[in-house]
């Protein structure tokens, strides 16, 4: 190894912030950008108060995806949870009469009941958490347009607007300051309590947990029941912050959620959790996606960027942990074994084929008949 | 010597119709390490499982201190002073050695009327344990368990068996095995510190040299069958070897 040797305590000690450090430096990167594309419009204090607002809707939501992570889990179906347990919530409000002060609470609970049928699925029917959550998340957003068909169910009573856009004057929106408390509560209970202990010895060593005596299977459902309960918090936010909920809301939640988690540094793999690296994440989509629009890009790029945030920086942690970076020569030797050069023929072959089919298309085209 | 710390008598154990165990006993004194031998399959993890309460004995029975005791689980066994260190050491890599050292057994405090996790005392507690116990000194307590030594990895196990005041026997399940000559040099040197505390502690290894460096007496298993216990002291390799293998018995 002829690495300069300087460098190898400064990189240790750099390791347990490389959590934060990667989405401050990409938080930085945008802050540059936008700077010096579009300062005059990023940076006024009323978009700032929007991208707070907008990050704020994700943060219980991130705070409790870091459990499930950490746990070696998965929660595909808080877009859903988060969808009917608004409906639902809307439902008892505008049709029955209820309480804004009692929906919520039962929203919650909804919430909370359908992370725990998330969690039985998965702990007691043995069902894979991917599979298991993915199939639930058909089944919770089937329920929720069974309820509301097309409806659209808007107009809520002031107390829920103010959960969800309210704004504390001369400070910052009411959704912040819950969003901001559940991830001061998940930071607490990551660190100080039984559950977050246990979280990350069960996704750290699954086989060490069991064999310490640690219930493996209760803290991994109090995980889902977490997530389910944030969920729901999310739909109230939501609802709140639209004024208006509908079967179809939410749609890019899951993905969102996970995409901020992964970004702050909490392993996909186990047993490593940031909670101050999800918030640093829900903040940086909330700024990605907000500078696209101040940039005027269409509104479907979001999806595109997401992945490309959530694949490359699942690559570079995943790179990061790698202890023996530069044995292999780099990058680019790992093309030159044989191995690479077939990889490198097969990709050639997909592409080039794509390319002459384009060609040949090209050449013998007809006149464009419009489908409109 | 005096009576045993801990003793097994007849000990059978049947799985459906495999026989891994037949009418074996084994006694270990406190103050003395007993090394358990034998080739793959000759008993020695069933016969430890069985008596750290992971399986239950189809006849037999146990004696602890003089007094006959039966574990229906694991969690027993270490109620009653009896607790094992695992091959794997059963470690959660992401946590730092004083989240591990009390894994599934925190020590809180109580703020408000809802108990914490004292992470502090924890830490101070470890640091005390693997000094005072042990004799061993981690560089830095805050580093994640998986950036240790696998010597200082199995120190930290064992001191999570050993911060059990009331911890009297003590199984090890191949402790060197995936250790380097050094490394095993001061695994061999912990378990001596054990046995000068007064533990019982019963060592299974394949790896004779460990095993007449540190032991006082060993138990050979073969087939499921005690076949000889010697006198590590009057004994030698070759001897221990014949008994492993059988070729005493043809002789």
């Amino acid at each position: 190894m002829s690495t300069e040797t300087t460098d190898v305590p400064l990189r240790e000690k750099l390791e347990p912030y490389i959590a934060i450090i990667g989405p401050m430096v990409m938080i930085l990167a945008i802050i540059l950008f936008m700077l010096a594309v579009e300062p005059a419009r990023y940076f006024r204090l009323s978009n700032m108060n929007l991208i707070l607002l907008d990050a704020a809707l994700y943060m219980p939501m991130a705070m409790a995806m870091t459990f499930v992570i950490t746990q070696r889990g998965i929660d595909l179906s808080i877009g859903s949870i988060a969808a009917l347990s608004g409906i639902i919530m809307a439902f008892l409000i505008k049709q029955y009469g209820f309480s804004v002060y009692i929906a919520v609470p039962i929203a919650l609970l909804l919430g909370a009941l359908m992370g725990l049928i998330n969690g039985l699925i998965i702990t007691r029917f043995q069902v894979p958490d991917l599979i298991g959550t993915l199939a639930m998340d058909l089944v919770y957003r089937g329920l929720a347009l069974v309820l509301a068909k097309g409806l659209v169910l808007a107009r809520f009573p002031d107390l829920l607007t103010d959960i969800g856009r309210g704004q504390i004057p001369g400070f910052i929106p009411i959704p912040v300051v819950i969003g901001i408390a559940t991830m001061i509560a998940g930071y607490w209970l990551l660190t100080r309590t039984y559950f977050g202990r246990y979280t990350i010895a069960i996704g750290s060593n699954p086989e060490a947990a069991e064999l310490t005596g640690i219930s493996v299977n209760r803290h991994k459902l109090y995980a889902y029941v977490l997530c389910g309960t944030c969920a729901a918090l999310g739909g109230i936010l939501l609802t709140g912050k639209l004024n208006a909920i509908q079967a179809t809301s939410a749609p890019y939640f899951n993905l969102h959620v996970i995409a901020a988690v992964v970004v702050g540094g909490t392993s996909l793999f186990g047993g490593r959790a940031s909670m101050l690296g999800s918030f640093a994440g829900v903040l940086l989509l909330s700024m990605m996606v907000n500078a696209l629009v101040t940039l005027r890009m269409e509104f479907f790029w979001q999806s595109v960027a997401s992945g490309v945030v959530i694949v490359s920086s699942v690559a570079l942690y995943t790179w990061m942990q790698q202890k023996d970076r530069d044995g292999a020569g780099g990058w680019l030797a790992a093309l030159a074994t044989p191995d690479g050069q077939k990889t490198l023929r097969f990709s050639a072959a997909i592409i080039g084929l794509l390319i002459a089919l384009l060609a040949l298309g090209g050449i013998f085209a007809g006149d464009p008949n419009p489908s409109g | 010597m005096t009576e045993p710390l801990v003793q097994m008598r007849g000990i059978t154990k049947r799985f459906g119709g495999v026989t891994a165990l037949l009418n074996v006993d084994l006694e270990a004194h406190a103050g003395e390490v007993l090394a358990i031998v034998g080739d793959n399959g000759a008993g020695k993890s069933t016969l430890i499982k069985v008596l750290t309460g992971v399986y239950q004995p189809s006849e037999g029975e146990m004696f602890l201190d003089g007094n006959k005791v039966s574990f229906a689980s694991h969690a027993d066994a270490i109620a009653m002073g009896i607790d094992a260190v695992y091959q794997t050491l059963a470690l959660a890599d992401h946590l730092d050695p004083a989240a591990n050292m009390f894994l599934g057994n925190e020590l809180t405090r109580t703020v408000m009327g809802i108990p914490m996790l004292d992470n502090k005392r924890m830490r101070s507690e470890t640091e005390r344990v693997l000094m005072e116990r042990l004799g061993v000194k981690l560089k830095s307590l805050d580093a994640p368990t998986e950036s240790l030594s696998g010597g200082q990895r199995q120190a930290v196990a064992i001191a999570r068996a050993v911060y059990h005041e009331g911890l009297r026997v003590l199984v090890m399940d191949e402790p060197t095995a995936a250790l380097g000559p050094q490394e095993t040099a001061r695994t061999l040197k912990l378990i001596q510190n054990l046995k000068a505390q007064g533990l019982a502690v019963i060592l299974i290894s394949h790896s004779l040299d460990d095993v007449f460096e540190v032991s006082d007496r060993i138990h050979v298993q073969r087939r499921g069958q005690r076949v000889g216990v010697v006198k590590t002291a009057d004994s030698n390799t070759q001897e221990v070897l014949g008994l492993i293998v059988g070729a005493e018995e043809a002789a």
